[in-house]
């Protein structure tokens, strides 16, 4: 057992903490071309939604301009979001 | 005239040759333009570093990805059946294709803003990339909504 409390260990100066375990959001933005059927399709095939998720995803993001359409690890966002490219959408990803 | 419906676990396309030549033209004049308008070349991040960085190594997946769609609706257009039985993936690769091709011709337009659709004037109603973008609107439409069903 320990007896004296941890302290705490600063990271090197100039070096980004980088955390793993933090989700990055992945964003789809509003785009005025792509049909509204076409983007709840997406929605339902890439992330398996169902249609009134997808619905109200895809409603967001036309009146809100954007929404937040998955949490995960930023690799797996990375791939989310290229994926939803070669779909044509509008896609980013940031720090959750 | 064109029709799309829902058969089973395939979706069916119906394009006279009238129709698939002028899908063709369409295919031909706006795929050119993939790429070459902001909107069409899609970021991935804010921090532009980090967006580099993608552009470097997903964007030519990203590209390699519309140009095979692309490539498989040209090619069955340029076919002398007037009937597509496509699977389900394949009338994925329809759709993706179709989207690719309408925001070249959004682009084009100079398209930025929803509700385009009232606001287009004379001039812009009389612009040849309108009357693509509704045509292939029309298809993608049917095709998404046959998929869906």
């Amino acid at each position: 057992m320990p007896t004296e409390a941890p302290t705490r260990r600063e990271a090197p100066a100039g070096r980004e903490t980088v955390r793993h375990d933090v989700p990055w959001n992945v964003v789809v933005w509003n785009d005025p071309i792509t049909l509204m059927s076409y983007v709840v399709l997406v929605f339902r095939r890439l992330f398996g939604y169902d249609e009134t998720t997808a619905t109200k995803l895809m409603l967001q993001v036309h009146n809100e301009g954007k929404a937040i359409v998955a949490s995960q690890p930023r690799e797996q966002a990375e791939v989310t979001v290229t994926r939803l490219h070669a779909f044509g959408l509008q896609a980013t990803l940031a720090r959750g | 005239m064109a029709w799309v419906r829902r058969r089973l676990n395939r979706v069916e396309l119906r394009l006279d040759r009238r129709e698939r030549e002028i899908l063709l033209r369409v295919v031909d004049e706006l795929r050119p333009g993939l790429g070459d308008d902001p909107r069409t070349r899609l970021r991935a991040y804010d921090d532009p570093n980090l967006d580099e960085e993608y552009q470097r190594y997903s964007r030519p997946e990203v590209e390699h990805v519309r140009a095979a769609d692309i490539d498989a609706v040209r090619a069955a257009l340029s076919g002398s059946d007037d009937r597509f039985r496509l699977s389900e993936e394949e009338a994925l690769t329809w759709v993706r294709a179709l989207n690719h091709l309408r925001l070249v011709a959004g682009a084009r337009l100079g398209i930025d803003d929803d509700g385009w659709e009232e606001r287009s004037d004379a001039s812009m109603l009389e612009r040849e990339e309108y009357a693509m973008l509704v045509t292939l609107g029309w298809v993608q439409e049917n095709v998404v909504a046959a998929l869906g069903s």
